[in-house]
């Protein structure tokens, strides 16, 4: 141990036995604390909510999305298509045909603009018997054209086809099969259709705009897209279901660092603690500054000892904070202690999700304030004037 | 070789409403190994005069050579480490670190110079048998008593075995029995070190005990006188 901490060490156990000096300490600390598990519990509970909508976002979109780099169409669907089944861990490999249209109800009162493609196969089957097909429709759409699940919907493309009256639009009548509900920043097409009607719409008999895939672990979808590019070599775009999403994942990134921007005040006013009891220190202790300089210590390390103190005071009052924080958390999380009524938030609780890294940043942030605000008081020693504390100390 | 040689020293305070010129073109030479005397009123400088000799004061004007070496022309870390291995302060107020041991007092030369914690305790150790106090190791420094604490403040003057012992009226805050007890051991380490000491004191007996003394007043320091030694 170097002597400067042991010097700062000393002044903090010591300081029990003044009174002023203890009471100041011990609030700097606790303020400290208290930012800290503040902000803890803050962040864990944004992740909780963010870690959900990231889950929903992984499960609805596929994970990877191989699109031409230039052009409408891909140009060797087959090859991609292969590239992405041998993938290690791919799940599912389908073919994306989408496009521009206008939906109208039965009434034809309102038609809409929308977007539409191909549902995932297996999960839009045609009713047995003859029938429209099925489709599934987001609640916007579904709102906008005042039809409910079982109504029918008129879907009429951007594409014509020529007939003896001249060219026609393509029309191909739906029914609403499930209505969706999304998130307001979700990527999700209006309207999902059987690949063959949306096949039917787009004018695409064969091939596809795109491929997608879905792999078993969403999280290795970076690697997967890096994986599928080098194999595919140049003309293709590769995007994984982060890039796809880019826009949600963004405004997900921008809340938790505003949260953590305002909540991280409460650290910078404890700081502001930390700084009038060092400098009260300082003052209390500059005859012995005075000493330490005729016994041939360096202004450096008469700063050193208040810098000590500090991230002594930072990483006890950080420790304290990280402790109640994380445990907060991890207790609200598994007792569900806040609920929410569940036909408004689909959730019945509100969740925590404690992420290390998050608390490793939060506690290094609260460290690094800490010795910032020594730093202050710490400068004003290494500058005293030793003759003049010895001096003035008599 | 001269162990201190200063010339034309001027030192000016701020004063809470003017400037307090404490002295100016103060010369002030002494040779080495000899134990001097200073004596004079209250305010003369006698303190100042000390810390400018020992680098923890500056100047305004004027300068001052340790063993041949300008205080001024070291860095403000080479005068440290020159203060911490060549010079030796001890004060009236003795000015103990109150919140640690008497050992750890006295090793605080040798960590402030790098030296391990367990040698610089074992050194100190030896330095408090050496003036007496071997019993006292292990007390904080405030449950001691006043001589005690002296003699704990000059063990930790000649922690580093200074060429220079620079003592600032070290008996004048004790008994007349203390005092004398305190000044026989600085004679004694003197002699046994062969350093030069620079002693303050107002106490005209001990006064007369050192080598050669000077009298300080606002005119500045008068031509050294010898006593019998």
């Amino acid at each position: 141990m170097s002597f400067e901490t042991l010097v700062a060490l000393r002044y903090l156990a010591a300081s029990r036995r003044r009174a002023h000096v203890a009471l100041i300490s011990t609030i700097s600390m606790l303020g400290l604390a208290v930012g800290v598990a503040a902000l803890i519990i803050s962040l864990s509970l944004l992740s909780g909510f963010q870690d959900r909508i990231r889950a929903q976002m992984a499960e609805r979109s596929p994970h990877l999305r191989v699109s031409p780099a230039r052009g409408p169409i891909l140009a060797d669907p087959d090859r991609v298509r292969e590239a992405l089944a041998a993938l290690n861990g791919a799940v599912a490999v389908e073919p994306a045909i989408e496009g521009r249209g206008w939906a109208s109800g039965s009434g034809l009162e309102s038609t809409l603009p929308i977007r539409y493609r191909n549902g995932p196969a297996g999960e839009l089957a045609a009713p047995p018997g003859s029938g429209p097909p099925p489709a599934r429709v987001s609640s916007a759409v579904a709102t906008r054209t005042r039809t409910a699940p079982g109504d029918v919907l008129r879907v009429t493309s951007s594409r014509t086809r020529l007939s003896p009256l001249g060219p026609l639009p393509v029309t191909v009548v739906f029914r609403i099969a499930e209505i969706r509900h999304a998130a307001v920043l979700e990527k999700t097409p209006d309207i999902e259709v059987p690949e063959n009607a949306a096949r039917l719409l787009s004018g695409l008999p064969s091939g596809a705009r795109a491929y997608e895939a879905r792999l078993a672990n969403p999280a290795r979808a970076e690697l997967a897209a890096r994986a599928v590019s080098i194999l595919l070599g140049p003309g293709y775009r590769v995007q994984t279901w982060r890039e796809l999403n880019a826009p949600l994942s963004f405004a997900l990134r921008l809340e938790k660092g505003v949260i953590f921007a305002t909540v991280a005040l409460v650290i910078v006013v404890a700081a502001l603690n930390i700084v009038s009891n060092i400098a009260l220190t300082v003052v209390e202790k500059k005859r012995d500054l005075g000493v330490l300089t005729s016994l041939g210590a360096t202004p450096g390390s008469l700063a050193r000892i208040y810098l000590t103190l500090g991230a002594v005071i930072g990483a006890l009052g950080t420790t304290l904070g990280v402790l109640v924080g994380v445990s907060a958390s991890l207790f609200l999380d598994r007792y569900e202690i806040v609920t929410l009524p569940a036909d408004v938030y689909l959730l019945t609780h509100v969740p925590f999700a404690v992420h290390p890294r998050e608390v490793a940043f939060v506690a290094a942030f609260a460290l690094a304030t800490a010795v910032a605000a020594a730093a202050l008081p710490a400068r004003a020693a290494a500058r005293l004037a030793p003759g003049e504390a010895i001096r003035l100390s008599r | 070789m001269l162990a201190i040689k200063a010339e034309s020293l001027s030192k000016t305070y701020m004063g809470e409403a003017a400037p307090v010129t404490v002295f100016q073109n103060l010369d002030f030479d002494l040779e080495e190994s000899v134990f001097a005397g200073v004596r004079g009123p209250s305010g003369v400088g006698k303190s100042t005069l000390l810390h400018l000799l020992g680098g923890i004061d500056r100047p305004d004007a004027g300068r001052v050579e340790i063993f041949g070496v300008s205080l001024a022309d070291l860095s403000a870390r080479d005068r440290a480490r020159f203060r911490n291995e060549r010079i030796g302060f001890v004060f009236q107020f003795h000015h103990l670190l109150p919140e640690f041991t008497a050992e750890e007092n006295v090793a605080f030369p040798h960590r402030i110079a790098g030296v391990s914690a367990r040698d610089a305790r074992r050194r100190a150790g030896e330095l408090l048998d050496r003036v007496g106090l071997a019993d006292r190791r292990s007390h904080l420094s405030r449950s001691l008593s006043g001589g005690e604490q002296q003699r704990v403040a000059i063990a930790r003057a000649l922690a580093r075995g200074p060429s220079l012992l620079l003592a600032d009226e070290p008996t004048g805050n004790l008994d007349s029995e203390s005092a004398r007890g305190v000044f026989d051991l600085l004679t004694e380490l003197h002699r046994e070190r062969g350093m030069t000491t620079v002693l303050v004191t107002h106490n005209p007996e001990l006064a007369k005990r050192c080598d050669k003394i000077f009298d300080m007043s606002r005119e500045g320091i008068l031509p050294a006188t010898r006593f019998s030694g």
